[in-house]
């Protein structure tokens, strides 16, 4: 099923041998994630972000680097080759140190997705109903919530949310918001600008996967008694949303690369975590291919764990997994 | 002299499967040569071979005593036409159009020309009428009728029919079938691999019966159908009527 | 506790400022018509590529194109925008045709942004093409083939004609993907729709105006992305294969 509307954000396909590869490397990368996470809040949990310690000592990897440095002035003819490998092990070793930081910024991406794809679904489904069955005006609400939304940029709902509407007063209203574990305004601010988008590409998946449930399945459910509604409920809605699988995986992928711009309405996610440390350093172009390289791992671990999901899911008949070679 | 096409000993397999087993028999211009058997019997792959869309194993398959494995591949298909079971009209193309990529690509014959030619075809296979119509607007008997124009108009030596009629529902094969009869009283040399028996009992001039990769039997058509020599052979042409 | 401060005044500040979101959206759309421009013709090889290519030529476009399609686009333009050496073209002259004033913009911004956005869209592009390619039956390049066009002159007689038809959903698709996503050369500072928008609500007059700015520069997105899917739907028609039905 190939979604004409949708975002078109999936990653691809990849071979056999490098998918492997892939998990492999994604065990690891989320291994040392989750480690990280739990030994910044449990183990020690009141250092600032700027002190916390990588697991690697980037020292090592320095001093590494400088055995090569020396290497490569009496090598002579493979000095090219030294020097470029130990400008390899530098940035590894800048990479290293910066992992800290970028963890907790990468815990602020993670739940942003999370929360905005979740939130997103509750109101994606009933407008995806109300699309497809509702009546002439709420069909025509439904519509209109979902071509302004994905009519307009999301960076520029962020700003009509976070600059223009006093959205931030009212959240700092709420009892607890920027204490222990709830985060601070701005934060919700980007939840809410994530979810309304989410919402509205969301409902599109799910209208042209219910569009894709046989007609005849309603017509039966009715003739055994069931409401329109029940029918939908109990019979359409668990068909649909299995078709929607493939869909939803693209607006997750595409929620963990677009929760970036919540940077620029001042939250502390990867990319404005990976922007502080190039202000800080001065070494811009080595800190974005590290985000870079952070992005892609959460992306492509992410893609191979949905498609694993929808194979879970799969019904014989239903739905896109089995049909995938 | 050389006859119009010769296979000699050809062997092919797909894997473990050996789909030909030492293929070898020949025909001449004007003939017209049906070959039946069952399904996965070789059949469709035999030709296939011919204008090498399947590249054979072993053995050789001659055009005029010209081997067609040494032939330049676009040149020897110019010389050979196919007619598919599945027609594989161009769909973006007009029957008309369908008819003219061969003429101006590969016989670089201007497009005026190449127009007139193909109305010519399409003429002879009955369908003036439908030049200008699209391939999703045809009818299955339709569309062979522009896959076999879309053939004849490269004035192949040979026409090699991948089972012409099997995608046909049962009131359009007629039509298919007068067309290819047509071509055969003009003297047309057609390789025809089909199930229709009436039509090989009536015009071919030899039937060729393939079971299991190799020739079971050969012969004239009243001579298979009604007197065949081996029980094989019987077997599948038993079947056949009930 | 006031809500929705929409005053006259400040959609007079709108008014008298129209010319600064004009030339805003003069860079939106050169940036979108030069990336989708890009995409289209790095990606449409980069398609063919996947489909009929073979060897290393193939997995470096796949694998380059996995690269583009899973790093976010803000990451992609500093990345440009900070890692490749740009030819100093200065301040590029843009405008000055009536009624519009003359301004510049930054010149290595426009290009950095530019390629960032046009090969991330090649990397989309070429799996519309892709699956453009792959959706028509063998038996049509069988078929050209048997009549004694050579491979290549089947893939362009027989299956490009056809595949760019069927990618037009897809080209809608990025259109609007692409129009939307210029807004995040905002990173760069590029003086695009939404950062000229920016530029005016942070100024000491536009404080006020925020909410009217705002809404006026996606009401601008709105209606481009509105008036460029209604026009690709009737290409899309106009140029549809008859079905007969």
């Amino acid at each position: 099923m190939t979604d004409r509307r949708g975002r078109g954000v999936d990653v691809g396909d990849l071979p056999g041998a490098r998918r492997l590869v892939l998990v492999g490397v994604g065990v690891l990368f989320w291994g040392w994630l989750l480690a990280r996470w739990l030994h910044d809040w449990v183990l020690a949990p009141d250092v600032n972000t700027s002190d916390r310690e990588p697991f690697v000592p980037p020292a090592r990897l320095e001093a590494v680097a400088e055995q090569l440095h020396d290497l490569a002035a009496g090598a002579g003819a493979a000095a090219g080759l030294l020097e470029w490998l130990a400008g390899g092990v530098e940035f590894a070793a800048f990479g290293v140190d910066s992992m800290p930081a970028l963890a907790a910024g990468a815990w602020i991406t993670v739940y942003l997705t999370v929360l905005s794809i979740l939130l997103g679904l509750m109101i994606a489904i009933p407008l995806a109903v109300a699309r497809t069955y509702g009546g002439p005006v709420l069909r025509w609400i439904a519509l209109s919530y979902t071509e302004l939304i994905r009519g307009t940029p999301l960076l520029a709902q962020l700003f009509v949310l976070y600059f223009g509407l006093p959205t931030t007063r009212y959240i700092r209203e709420f009892h607890g918001v920027g204490e222990g574990f709830v985060p601070y305004a701005a934060i919700w601010v980007a939840v809410i600008g994530f979810t309304i988008n989410s919402s509205a590409y969301q409902a599109e998946y799910i209208r042209s996967a219910l569009q894709s449930v046989d007609p005849g399945q309603l017509v039966a459910a009715r003739s055994v008694g069931l409401s329109r509604l029940e029918g939908i409920r109990y019979v359409v809605l668990p068909q649909g949303l299995r078709y929607a699988i493939p869909g939803w995986t693209n607006e997750l992928v595409y929620l963990v690369k677009y929760s970036s711009l919540a940077a620029f309405i001042t939250v502390p996610e990867l990319f404005r975590a990976a922007r502080n440390i190039g202000s800080d350093t001065f070494r811009v172009l080595d800190i974005y291919l590290v985000a870079a390289l952070f992005y892609l791992a959460l992306v492509l671990t992410l893609s191979v764990a949905m498609s694993r999901f929808e194979a879970a899911v799969a019904i014989p008949g239903v739905g896109s997994a089995s049909e995938r070679d | 002299m050389a006859r119009l096409l010769e296979f000699d000993d050809v062997h092919q397999a797909f894997g473990d499967e050996n789909v030909l087993r030492g293929i070898s028999f020949g025909m001449d211009r004007t003939d017209v040569e049906v070959v039946i058997g069952p399904s996965g019997s070789g059949k469709s792959t035999l030709l296939r071979c011919v204008n090498r869309l399947t590249e054979f194993d072993a053995g050789d398959i001659r055009l005029n005593g010209e081997s067609v494995t040494a032939m330049d591949v676009d040149a020897l298909r110019r010389r050979v036409g196919m007619v598919f079971q599945g027609f594989n009209l161009f769909a973006h193309r007009t029957g008309r159009g369908n008819v003219t990529l061969g003429l101006t690509e590969v016989r670089d014959i201007p497009s005026g020309e190449a127009r007139r030619i193909a109305d010519e075809n399409l003429a002879r296979v009955g369908l003036s009428g439908q030049a200008d119509s699209y391939p999703a607007e045809l009818s299955g008997g339709q569309k062979q009728r522009v896959g076999i124009a879309r053939a004849l108009a490269m004035e192949p030596e040979l026409l090699l029919f991948d089972e012409p009629t099997s995608a046909l529902d049962p009131e359009l094969i007629g039509e298919v079938l007068e067309v290819m009869r047509d071509l055969a009283e003009e003297g047309m040399t057609m390789l025809v691999v089909s199930h229709e028996m009436g039509f090989a009992r009536s015009v071919a001039d030899t039937v060729t019966f393939l079971d299991d990769g190799i020739v079971a039997e050969r012969g004239p058509p009243e001579q298979l159908f009604e007197h065949p020599e081996r029980d094989r052979t019987r077997e599948f042409l038993g079947e056949l009527d009930t | 506790m006031d809500i929705l401060p929409l005053q006259a005044g400040d959609w007079a500040f709108v008014g008298t400022n129209w010319w600064i979101l004009m030339q805003g959206l003069y860079v939106t759309v050169l940036l979108t018509v030069g990336s989708l421009l890009l995409g289209f013709l790095a990606g449409f090889p980069g398609g063919a590529i996947e489909v009929y290519g073979r060897g290393p030529l193939r997995s470096v476009v796949r694998g380059v194109g996995v690269l583009l399609r899973g790093t976010p686009i803000v990451v992609l333009i500093v990345l440009f925008f900070f890692g490749v050496q740009w030819p100093d073209i200065g301040a590029v002259p843009l405008g000055g045709l009536l009624p519009l004033p003359a301004f510049e913009i930054n010149g290595q911004a426009l290009l950095a942004s530019t390629a960032a956005l046009g090969l991330r869209s090649a990397a989309y592009q070429s799996q519309v093409f892709r699956g453009a390619i792959r959706s028509i039956d063998e038996g049509q390049l069988e078929a050209a083939r048997s009549v004694g066009l050579s491979k290549l002159e089947a893939v362009r007689h027989v299956v490009v004609p056809q595949a760019l038809r069927r990618s037009i959903p897809g080209f809608q698709n990025e259109f609007t993907i692409v129009l939307k996503d210029t807004s995040i050369a905002f990173a760069v500072g590029l003086a695009e729709l939404l950062t000229r928008g920016f530029e005016l609500f942070t100024q000491p007059a536009g404080q006020t105006a925020v909410v009217e700015i705002i809404l006026t520069v996606s009401a601008i997105y709105f209606v481009l992305t509105f008036l460029t899917n209604r026009t690709l739907d009737r290409v899309e028609n106009r140029f549809a294969i008859p079905t007969g039905e």
